[in-house]
């Protein structure tokens, strides 16, 4: 039993680098030639995306009767697909946003990244419903514009809320991440010595002084951007939950729906964040930055969403049973037994069983078993988003049209193309941008602020 | 070097401890031109600078609001003034389900044009033009110092008394920011060939890409509304069948539904005997008869079907319905008629059904009774 | 083995007299009031118990819910106050208690305690392996003796820090929260499906543990933050206290209040779009009569007031604005719990007279009385608790 000293705070960043080491160490991705392994990590994401990209195709052309969507299950692999990328975008902003209200000096580390994959993972989960339209040209028809047809969208369709959701939460995910980019912008433009590289940056940059009189404003908007983005972030994935929850189908209308959803959401994406920081912090050497105790918290984080999920689901069992309604008992009974039963026994398992290994301190600090968890937990809460929506479809009110759903091949293509825009997105990002917030590291390295607070 | 105009002295600092005491002092020397550069920002550093708090809450507020009375505006708009419609049984203004969009458009209007108002309005920013911009001391406070510079514009500019304060408090690097050339003597530069061949390009590449779409790309697959799709359209020829028909004959002997064939063709008298109205007089086949032969029949025979046309000789007159002949032909014959005309006279299939003949008939017998009645209809 | 801490320089105050006469008085008129309601109006009077229970179950396992979290999210802020929620926390060993006249009175208020009604009801008889008598009881007394088992361990660490300054039981202390969470949700839930949903035994919804989850939780901390605010502007607590730690109190109010209107909200629109009969009838019944004018009152009371008090920055710092709002979000807590209950006793038109304002005087006078109690034999500040110096220290 190591002993922790609790009267004093642990250092965010290990071992009090000097400013400029930061700088370095940060911008490092961006000043060098990228070697060998990012093009072979580039050229698998990117043929992912590619086999995505010619599978969508294909469906456009020929329709999406090539996808496995039947009649009572007409929402397939897309809107499954949809669920969980937002999901995994949701831990980038409460990374970014209720933890520097909460005040965690620990996401500084962390939050830039976690922006930046939950800004890639609802531009991929913003993929998926256009293209289930059939014709995703046309998805314009989805926004309320005075037209010649003379019709407006209807705005008690929880789609239409989705709309607003997801592009309200795009766009002030973006600007947070932007704002939060400027300065770091500033600091690249001084330091780089190419030209073309000074002229990109000052754009970008927009003239940043890092006059006091602007950090002062700087950090207002901070705050005022992180407040308004904790209740998005709550409502985004509360909306979509409305997308199944205003129904009246058995096992999609349930109440607890909305903070259900935004657990699971939380849960798979800190997963998400901490496979992909295992991997960046190993290949970047952030070890310093990323330390060990904030892949630790994170692990608290994901137990404790896991067990908020696992909660969800016992509780959908016990009302569903003392609701004393048969369809709502039918369709519980169905999903643990039913023909979907390995789906559901996948879930539980990845999702409620496996991250209850971390408990044990040993295995939070033990990197190559948490990422293995990670991963379970990705794949536990992609199949939770897969039987909430087919078993309740597959087996509605009428058994006469209870039919089961396959998905295709073109399905599978399309959910690896989805995996591979993630990723190529996320590897052009750590090359092109500073995958850490070089002033927010900066203000919270031991000494950086001045020692005497009392004034 | 001496013939560049000054901006500003400045001065780096190691310590943020520092920075926090010079600044303090500057401010209470009395300066007002004078801004600090941290690669942070400093805790402390606004009391220090006696900043007032930022007002930039009650811009979110204000915008928050705007949002929000936008989206009420919106919804009640669109589902209540102009394409009212009943959805779920709710009433048209429905409250609790417009509380997302609201919510939505309460935060997207907050936050964005919050940060738009910070950097545009308050901070004047794009800026690149600043004097700052390429000196070692931005360079510096960009990276890991701390920086302090009052403009030469301020009222209490003295360069020896700031030197002095400067050194007074521990500073590492203390030199004069210079503006620019370039910043000195700005030039108008929208006349040059660069940019007008820019916006040359974007006009034509613009209105291209427009052109392709709206006249190619709209009629390619998949984009052409669905006008091509794997089917046969009806008349079409398709070479899997032997015959070329894309059209198919139905099975031999398939009769289509409430289309029973009419097995009377040219055959009046057989009609006459076999042909039986299954129809009873009741008021409701007395009223279809009606309205049938006032549409289809009374143009030419009249209402009463006495050949009184209303056709003004554009087409000739049939002869009365009240003769001998045709009162005492059976209902059978008539419905012959009526089924595949008469001289003149076309035939009625395609436009009345087989209970709608019947109807008629019953009618026109009513007709008849009603010029010639039996002594037995009075009873 | 890490250093034992030293104290932090404290002297004890006694506590104002006027405190402890207040609540005596409370608690004289408030039990005078509930004794001769009971003899009154029996069912009334026990209805009335539920909605008293209820509300100090809110405040106590709420307090010990507290204690946990700060313990268990590492926070430093709010070490200083931490006593107070212990403080509050011990209201827990009064639950038994209240329970009992409740529990006495049981077939008048639960209809699913009719066996006749059950058997001729087939949905109840679905239910009665849950809903009876029996596994009732034995529910309440599991419920009541976690909170009370992990009170005392989570207090007792603490009480025995202010002696040595072992560190360790600061990290046993973490531990035994961890393992409290799942607990308290789970009891916590339980209770409020047992004591509130099974009042109207068709009705079923799967947020409702989470809805009086967030209620708890606003009651728990408004109410300490009247007394923390209260004896801090009265020089109680230690030299250092800034108006940081109130913002932060101040903020994590904020937050509950929306938390509760999302819950609440998100409860009420998926019954209201879905519009099925097997759960609509319980908001009909809430928008019946003048129960409708309580309905509409929550939301103010409950989310708009104490939202509009809170929002701006500076009044998370201001104490008065601070007790302004706690007192708000208390009195909405209870008319929650009434609004909650009491339908189902007044199916027509909510009953209101002296009955229904003797309980919480009693409530509060109990409460206050526990509190007062607790503080005379321990210290208002844990003056050994290794966070404290950095919770003095503390800045935004």
């Amino acid at each position: 039993m190591s002993a922790i000293d609790y009267t004093q705070e642990l250092s965010v960043v290990e071992g009090k680098p000097p400013l400029r080491e930061i700088d370095e160490l940060i911008i490092q991705p961006l000043d060098t030639k990228p070697d060998k392994n990012f093009f072979i990590a580039l050229s698998i994401t990117g043929s992912m995306l590619l086999l995505g990209a010619l599978m969508l195709a294909w469906s456009f052309y020929k329709g999406t009767g090539v996808w496995g969507n039947n009649n009572p299950v007409a929402w397939g692999f897309p809107i499954v697909n949809f669920v969980f990328w937002v999901g995994i975008g949701h831990a980038g902003t409460l990374i970014s946003a209720i933890l520097f209200l909460f005040r965690q000096k620990w996401r500084t580390g962390i939050a830039r990244f976690a922006e930046g994959m939950t800004i890639f993972a609802v531009m991929t989960a913003g993929v998926f419903p256009i293209i289930h339209t059939g014709r995703p040209w046309l998805a314009g028809y989805l926004l309320p514009y005075p037209n010649q047809h003379d019709l407006w969208v209807n705005f008690h369709s929880p789609l239409v809320w989705d709309v607003f959701a997801v592009s309200t939460y795009f766009t002030v995910s973006f600007v947070f991440w932007y704002v939060g980019l400027i300065p770091d912008f500033g600091t690249l433009r001084d330091r780089t010595a190419s030209k073309i590289k000074k002229v990109i940056y000052s754009v970008f940059s927009l003239g940043w002084r890092h006059s006091n009189r602007h950090w002062q404003h700087y950090e207002m908007v901070y705050l005022v951007l992180a407040g308004f983005a904790t209740p998005l972030v709550l409502s985004v994935h509360t909306i979509v939950s409305f997308d199944f929850a205003v129904s009246i189908l058995p096992g999609w209308h349930t109440t607890i729906f909305p903070p259900y959803f935004v657990a699971g959401a939380v849960f798979s994406g800190f997963a998400m964040v901490q496979n992909v920081l295992i991997i960046i912090r190993k290949i970047f050497h952030f070890e310093h930055i990323i330390t060990l105790d904030t892949l630790e918290r994170m692990n608290k984080i994901i137990l404790l969403t896991g067990m908020m999920v696992g909660y969800a689901y016992a509780m959908e069992f016990f009302i569903a049973w003392y609701s004393g309604v048969q369809p709502e008992q039918f369709a519980f009974l169905n999903r643990a037994f039913g023909p979907y039963m390995w789906a559901y026994w996948i879930m539980v398992s990845c999702n409620v069983i496996f991250p209850q290994f971390f408990w044990i301190k040993k295995i939070r600090r033990k990197i190559s078993v948490m990422f293995i968890i990670a991963v379970l937990v990705n794949v536990g809460m992609w199949f939770e988003r897969f039987v909430i929506t087919v078993t309740s479809l597959s087996r509605d009110y009428l058994p006469s049209s209870w039919a089961y759903y396959k998905p295709t091949l073109v399905d599978g293509g399309i959910l690896i193309g989805s995996f591979g825009l993630f990723f190529t997105l996320l590897i052009l990002f750590t090359k092109s941008l500073p995958v850490i917030s070089i002033s927010e590291v900066k203000a919270v390295v031991d000494g950086a602020q001045p020692s005497h607070g009392e004034h | 070097m001496s013939d560049k105009t000054i901006f500003a002295y400045s001065a780096l600092f190691d310590s943020p401890d520092d920075i926090i005491h010079a600044a303090e002092e500057v401010k209470k020397q009395g300066f007002e031109k004078y801004d600090v550069n941290t690669p942070y920002p400093v805790h402390g550093m606004d009391d220090a600078m006696k900043l007032s708090p930022s007002k930039l809450g009650y811009v979110a507020l204000f915008f928050g609001l705007s949002g929000m009375l936008a989206a009420i505006i919106l919804t009640y708009f669109t589902s209540v003034v102009d394409y009212p419609q009943v959805i779920g049984g709710k009433p048209f203004y429905a409250f609790p389900g417009y509380v997302p969009v609201m919510f939505e458009l309460t935060v997207l209007s907050a936050a964005v044009l919050t940060v738009a108002t910070m950097l545009l309005i308050f901070f004047k920013l794009p800026n690149n033009r600043h004097p700052l911009h390429d000196t070692n001391y931005m360079k510096a406070v960009s990276s890991d110092k701390y920086g302090l510079y009052i403009e030469i514009e301020d009222e209490k500019y003295d360069e020896a008394v700031i030197k002095s304060l400067f050194e007074r408090f521990n500073a590492k690097v203390i030199e004069p920011i210079y503006y620019d050339d370039t910043e000195v003597e700005h030039k108008n530069r929208i006349f040059e060939p660069k940019f007008i061949i820019g916006l040359v390009l974007i006009a034509v590449i613009t209105s291209g890409t427009t052109y392709f779409t709206l006249n190619k790309l709209m009629f390619m697959i998949p984009f052409s509304w669905m006008m091509d799709q794997d089917k046969i359209v009806p008349q079409e020829s398709y070479e899997l069948f032997a015959d070329g028909f894309g059209m198919r004959n139905p099975v031999e002997g398939t009769i289509a539904r409430g289309q029973l064939p009419y097995e009377y063709y040219q055959k009046p008298e057989e009609a006459a005997v076999a042909l039986i109205n299954p129809l009873f007089p009741t008021a409701e086949n007395f009223a279809l008869g009606k309205k049938k032969y006032d549409i289809y029949c009374s143009p030419c025979h009249g209402y009463h079907g006495e050949g009184d046309s209303r056709m003004r000789g554009q087409f000739p007159n049939p002869p009365s319905l009240h003769s001998e002949k045709v009162r005492d032909w059976t209902d059978g014959r008539i419905y012959h008629v009526i089924t595949e005309g008469q001289n003149v006279m076309p035939s009625y299939s395609t436009q009345l059904s087989r209970e709608e003949k019947w109807a008629t008939v019953l009618y026109i017998r009513a007709l008849q009774r009603s010029l010639n009645a039996k002594e037995s209809d009075l009873e | 083995m890490s250093e034992p801490v030293n104290p932090v320089e404290y002297t004890k105050k006694e506590l104002p007299a006027s405190m402890s006469k207040i609540a005596t008085a409370l608690i004289a008129i408030g039990l005078i009031g509930v004794i001769l309601a009971y003899l009154f109006d029996t069912t009334r009077a026990s209805f009335n118990g539920l909605v008293m229970l209820m509300f100090v179950t809110s405040i106590g396992a709420g307090s010990v819910f507290l204690i946990a979290i700060e313990y268990l999210g590492g926070a430093v802020w709010s070490t200083p106050f931490r006593r107070v929620s212990e403080f509050l926390g011990a209201v827990v060993f009064l639950l038994p208690l209240l329970a009992l006249p409740v529990y006495l009175n049981l077939h008048s208020i639960f209809e699913w305690t009719h066996l006749e009604v059950v058997e001729a009801d087939k949905i109840l008889s679905g239910k009665s392996a849950y809903l009876n008598p029996t596994f009732f009881t034995v529910r309440v007394i599991i419920f009541f003796s976690i909170w009370i088992l992990f009170y005392l361990i989570l207090t007792r660490n603490s009480k025995k820090q202010d002696s040595n300054g072992d560190q360790n039981l600061t990290k046993i202390n973490i531990k035994v929260s961890a393992i409290f969470i799942p607990f308290f949700g789970l009891t916590l839930t339980f209770a409020a499906i047992d004591w509130i949903m099974s009042l109207e035994p068709h009705w079923f919804s799967t947020i409702f543990g989470v809805y009086y989850f967030s209620g708890t939780m606003l009651a728990a901390l408004s109410f300490a933050t009247i007394l923390i605010v209260y004896l801090n502007e009265k020089g109680y607590f230690v030299k250092g206290i800034s108006k940081d730690n109130y913002y932060s109190l101040g903020a994590l109010l904020f937050a509950f209040v929306n938390f509760w209107a999302y819950i609440a909200f998100s409860q009420f629109l998926l019954i209201w779009y879905a519009n099925l009969p097997e759960e609509t009838f319980w908001y009909l019944a809430r928008w019946d009569g003048a129960w409708k004018y309580v309905t509409i009152s929550t939301i103010f009371i409950h989310f708009l007031l104490p939202y509009i008090v809170l929002a701006p920055q500076p009044a998370k710092k201001d104490p008065k604005r601070l007790i302004v709002a706690s007192v708000i979000i208390l009195f909405a807590h209870f008319l929650d719990i009434f609004w909650l209950v009491m339908p189902t006793f007044g199916k027509e038109s909510f009953a209101f007279g002296w009955i229904e304002i003797a309980f919480p005087i009693l409530a509060v006078g109990l409460i206050l009385f526990v509190f007062v109690f607790k503080y005379k034999s321990e210290n208002l500040v844990p003056i050994r608790d290794p966070k404290l110096k950095r919770g003095l220290n503390f800045r935004l």
